[in-house]
C-alpha cells in the first residue's frame, strides 16, 4: 500500500512543482521582457512586483466561465484540461537525480515523445469546440507547426539514442558523468570516466550532438509555441489563436500548459544533451569537485539549474527575435533542420562504430 | 494480482464503450476524440501485455499522426457538410444498412470462432516458453528484442514497407507540386 501513497505524493508533487513554475515563469517572462525592451516590468504588488502573478491567478480564479453560444460545450469545456494532462503526463518519466525517477521505464525518452503529441489533439479540440474562426485558424496552424516540427526534434533525439544505446532517461543522464558504467571518451580520444564534469556531457562526447541540440532547441520552441515560432496566436492577426474564447480558470489551465512545456522540452534537452544531473565540474587531479558535488540534492540543484538556464534563453529569444512567416517556418523546417537532422543521425551511426 | 485484473476490466470496458460511442454518434468531430479515448484504452491493455513498446507506438502513429490528419481533413471541410450528415434522419434497419450488417454480422462470427477455438490457455508454444522460462518480466527491456529482430528475422518485410513509404512520400510531393513547373 506505501508503494501507492508515494506514487500520489509524486503526482501531487510534480503538479504543485509545474503549477508554481508557472508562476515565476509567468513573473520572469515580464521582468525579462521588461528589461529587453528597457521598461520596469510590474512593480507595484510586493516588493519588485513578486506578487502580481499571485494576484493575477487570484483574479482569475474568480472569474465567470463562460462558454460561448455555439460551442461545442464538451469538447470545449475538456480542451483545456487535455492540454494540460498531456504535458503533465511528460513529467512522469524525467529523472531529477542519481536513483530519483518518478518512473523508471526502459522506454522514457519514446513514451515522452508520444504524449507531447497529444497536446496537438487538445489544441485542435480547442479550436473546434470554440465555433470561431480565428480559434480554428490558430489551431490549424498549431498542429501543421507541431507535427512538422517533430521530425527534426525525432531525429536530432535518435541521433542521441544511438551514441546512448538506451531509451531509459536514467540510463542515458547516469552515462554522462563520473557515474557512468562504461567507459566515457571527451570527443572520441580523451578518457574522461573518472574525470567526469563538463567533459562527459554528450554534446562533448560526440560533438555533432552539439548542433543536434541546436536543432532539438529549435524544434521545441515551435512544439511549445513560442516565438519566433508563435503563429498559432499571432495576436496581430488571430486575436489569441486557439485560447481566445476561454477564460477563467480554463485560460490559466492553457498557460500553465505553455509554461510547464517549456520547462518540460528544456529538461529534455539538459537531460539528453547537457549531462542531466550531473555537475559542470571536473575532477582536476586530487581536487574532486565532481565526487563533491554528485548526489540527491546536488542532482536536484544542477538539472533544475541548467533546465531554467535553458528557459531563461527561451524567453531572451522570444522578446528579441520577431515572428516568422508560416512558409518561412516551414522553408525552415524541412529545407534546414531536416536535413541537418538527417546528417546528425547519420554521424551518430558512424561515431558510434568507429570511434566508441 | 488482482490489481492487474481489474485494470485489464476498466481499460476493456473504456475501450469497448469509447469505440460504441464512436460508431453511433452523430456528431463526427466528437467521435473522433471518442475515438481518441479508446485508442488510448488500447494503448493502456497493451502496457497490461507488457508491450510498452506497441503501447508507446500506438500513441505516436494513431493519435500523432492518423487522428490529427483525419481532424485536418475535417476542419478543411466547411461546418453546414458535417451538419447535413447530423440531420440526416435514419431508422436502425434501413435498406442502405444492409450491406454494413451483413458485413458486421459475418465478422462477428469470424471473431467469435476464432477466439472459441483458439484456447489460448493451452497454446502449445505457449506452454513450451513458461517450461524454457523464455518469458519477457515486467523490468525487462523489450527494444533490443524488437531492433535485433527487425533486422534478421523480419528484414524482408521491414524494407517492403520501407520502400511502400518511400513510394507514398514521392507520390504526395509530386501531386502536390505546382502545374507550371511539374
Amino acid at each position: 500500500m506505501n508503494y501507492y501513497i508515494t506514487y500520489f505524493i509524486a503526482a501531487i508533487g510534480l503538479f504543485s512543482f509545474s503549477a508554481i513554475f508557472a508562476l515565476f515563469g509567468v513573473y520572469a517572462e515580464r521582468k525579462i521582457s521588461a528589461f529587453i525592451q528597457d521598461r520596469l516590468g510590474p512593480t507595484e504588488t510586493g516588493k519588485y512586483g513578486t506578487l502580481q502573478t499571485f494576484a493575477d491567478i487570484l483574479k482569475m480564479l474568480q472569474k465567470e466561465l463562460i462558454v460561448p453560444a455555439a460551442a461545442d460545450k464538451w469538447l470545449f469545456m475538456l480542451a483545456p484540461a487535455v492540454i494540460f494532462i498531456a504535458v503533465y503526463l511528460g513529467f512522469a518519466a524525467l529523472p531529477w537525480a542519481p536513483g530519483l525517477i518518478p518512473s523508471k521505464t526502459n522506454i522514457g525518452l519514446y513514451y515522452i515523445f508520444a504524449i507531447i503529441s497529444i497536446e496537438t489533439l487538445g489544441i485542435l479540440m480547442a479550436g473546434w469546440g470554440s465555433n470561431n474562426k480565428y480559434s480554428i485558424l490558430g489551431a490549424m496552424r498549431s498542429a501543421a507547426q507541431i507535427i512538422s516540427y517533430e521530425i527534426p526534434a525525432g531525429f536530432a533525439i535518435i541521433s542521441v539514442v544511438m551514441i546512448a544505446q538506451t531509451l531509459d532517461l536514467q540510463v542515458i543522464s547516469n552515462q554522462q558523468g563520473i557515474l557512468a558504467a562504461e567507459k566515457i571518451k571527451f570527443a572520441g580520444f580523451w578518457d574522461v570516466t573518472n574525470i567526469g564534469g563538463l567533459l562527459s556531457w554528450n554534446i562533448f562526447r560526440a560533438p555533432h550532438l552539439l548542433i543536434a541540440f541546436v536543432i532539438y532547441f529549435i524544434a521545441s520552441l515551435a512544439e511549445s509555441n513560442r516565438a519566433p515560432f508563435d503563429i498559432p496566436e499571432a495576436e496581430s492577426e488571430l486575436v489569441a489563436g486557439f485560447h481566445t474564447e476561454f477564460t477563467g480558470i480554463r485560460f490559466a489551465l492553457v498557460f500553465l500548459a505553455e509554461y510547464s512545456m517549456m520547462f518540460l522540452v528544456s529538461m529534455i534537452a539538459v537531460i539528453l544533451f547537457l549531462g542531466a544531473w550531473n555537475t559542470p565540474l571536473p575532477n582536476i587531479g586530487s581536487v574532486k569537485l565532481a565526487t563533491w558535488t554528485t548526489g540527491i540534492a546536488w542532482g536536484i540543484f544542477w538539472v533544475v539549474l541548467k533546465t531554467l538556464g535553458l528557459v531563461a534563453v527561451q524567453m531572451w529569444i522570444r522578446w528579441t527575435l520577431p515572428r516568422l512567416r508560416v512558409d518561412q517556418l516551414m522553408n525552415l523546417c524541412w529545407k534546414v533542420l531536416t536535413p541537418l537532422a538527417f546528417a546528425c543521425m547519420l554521424i551518430s551511426g558512424v561515431w558510434r562504430l568507429w570511434l566508441m | 494480482m488482482s490489481m492487474i485484473r481489474l485494470m485489464f476490466y476498466v481499460m476493456s470496458f473504456i475501450a469497448i464503450a469509447s469505440a460504441l460511442y464512436a460508431a453511433l454518434s452523430k456528431n463526427l468531430v466528437r467521435s473522433i476524440f471518442v475515438f481518441f479515448v479508446t485508442l488510448f484504452a488500447l494503448a493502456g491493455l497493451y502496457v497490461l501485455a507488457l508491450a510498452d513498446f506497441v503501447a508507446v507506438t500506438q500513441v505516436v502513429i494513431y493519435v500523432g499522426g492518423i487522428l490529427v490528419l483525419i481532424l485536418f481533413a475535417f476542419m478543411l471541410s466547411r461546418r453546414e457538410t458535417l451538419n447535413v450528415i447530423q440531420q440526416r434522419k435514419s431508422t436502425f434497419i434501413n435498406m442502405a444498412k444492409v450491406p454494413a450488417l451483413i458485413l458486421a454480422a459475418l465478422f462477428l462470427v469470424v471473431l467469435v470462432n476464432v477466439i472459441l477455438k483458439a484456447d489460448a490457455d493451452n497454446l502449445p508454444w505457449i506452454k513450451e516458453a513458461i517450461a524454457q522460462k523464455n518469458v519477457i518480466t515486467p523490468t525487462s527491456s523489450t527494444i533490443d528484442n524488437i531492433g535485433v529482430n527487425l533486422m534478421t528475422t523480419y528484414l524482408l518485410p521491414f524494407e517492403a514497407i520501407s520502400i511502400l513509404l518511400l513510394m507514398a512520400l514521392v507520390g504526395a510531393a509530386h501531386l502536390s507540386r505546382k502545374e507550371g513547373s511539374a
